[in-house]
């Protein structure tokens, strides 16, 4: 079982982190583990990639509160909002029971509390046979900030285009590989792994049905299940799930 | 005239700005473009390439580092931190750059 693993994409806006980590949850499924899903984006992305609704699966305000200590006021989570079992009443179940959770969603915004509950789940929850997979916000800031620390495997995806080379390049010193999406060639991902680093845990080939899945905002696991993206991001979620 | 492009990740927004830069200093504007994305790629799209780039990112990590003293006035900015591109378009890098923060 793949006991602790707990997993983050990262990324620049558009390569495809929220199509692999939902499709990514949906595999482990499959495969027998409990997944908890953590969409920390908060513009749409994960939800439509996983298969989950588009507004549920929010912490409520209020399950933490600004208290005055020794070392002056700091964020403080009320009595018994424990990480577990704040997952298990308001991560809502969705395809293949893989149990999702949002940050929320702009505009409207995600209140400070909601934020300072949100982060307590990714860094404290933890539970035997689970798996933790978040897909963050594109871009460095949610990174930078340390949200993606609680994971074991930070992963940036890429595509090949000079700019989310240079994104990954600035990402690499928070992260532990690499996952090339989009490719049409083996030069495609000599550019990736010649400029970053890190270990390559996943190449997914260019695919004209994870393009139709976006188009639709359909899961692709659901309207390309035969798809090659699919197959390989299925290969992916076997390599994840020898790492735990 | 003062445009900000604005969207979600992955929608070309650096792409369409670095070709309304290029097509209105072809037109003859005096064109200034600003990269106010944390994690910034306009460069790229500008023409003035990956390094060049790569580069302007860093020297503003070094402003942000307190390395250099901030700029009083947009000109003088520009002078320090930008750099020009093709068609006369000049670049400069606005918002702090992330980097890894301990907290």
């Amino acid at each position: 079982m793949a006991n602790g693993l707990k997993i983050a994409f990262l990324g620049k806006g558009g390569v495809g982190k929220s199509a692999i980590a939902g499709t990514v949850c949906r595999q482990l499924a499959r495969r027998g583990h409990q997944v908890l899903a953590l969409d920390v984006d908060t513009v749409p992305g994960l939800a439509i990639s996983v298969g989950a609704p588009m507004d549920e699966g929010r912490l409520p305000s209020g399950l933490a509160e600004v208290v005055e200590g020794k070392r002056g006021r700091r964020w403080k989570m009320v009595t018994g909002a424990g990480a577990v079992h704040l997952v298990d009443r308001y991560a809502i179940p969705v395809a293949d029971g893989v149990r999702f959770l949002a940050l929320g969603k702009l505009p409207g915004g995600v209140e400070p509390s909601v934020s300072v509950a949100f982060r307590h789940v990714m860094e404290r929850f933890g539970r035997r046979g689970w798996v933790m997979v978040a897909d963050l916000a594109a871009g460095t800031r949610q990174p930078m900030f340390g949200w993606a620390g609680f994971a074991t495997v930070r992963a940036i995806v890429v595509e090949p285009s000079r700019k989310s080379v240079l994104t990954a390049r600035r990402l690499a010193p928070v992260a532990t590989h690499l996952v090339v999406n989009k490719v049409q060639s083996e030069a495609d991902v000599e550019m990736v792994t010649r400029a970053v680093p890190l270990s390559l845990l996943g190449v997914i080939p260019y695919d004209e049905s994870m393009a139709e899945a976006e188009r639709q905002g359909s899961a692709p696991i659901d309207c390309a299940p035969q798809s090659a993206g699919v197959e390989a991001i299925a290969e992916l979620a076997g390599r994840l799930e020898e790492m735990s | 005239m003062r445009i900000a492009v604005i969207g979600k990740g992955g929608v070309g927004k650096t792409v369409v700005s670095g070709i309304l830069a290029r097509s209105l200093a072809r037109e003859g504007w005096e064109v200034i473009a600003l990269d106010c994305d944390s994690n910034p790629n306009l460069g790229i799209s500008l023409g003035v390439g990956a390094d060049a780039t790569e580069r302007l990112a860093a020297i503003r990590q070094a402003l942000d580092a307190g390395e250099a003293e901030h700029a009083p006035t947009v000109e003088e900015m520009l002078e320090r931190f930008g750099a020009s591109g093709p068609d006369g378009v000049r670049l400069a890098v606005v918002t702090q750059i992330d980097t890894p923060n301990p907290g």
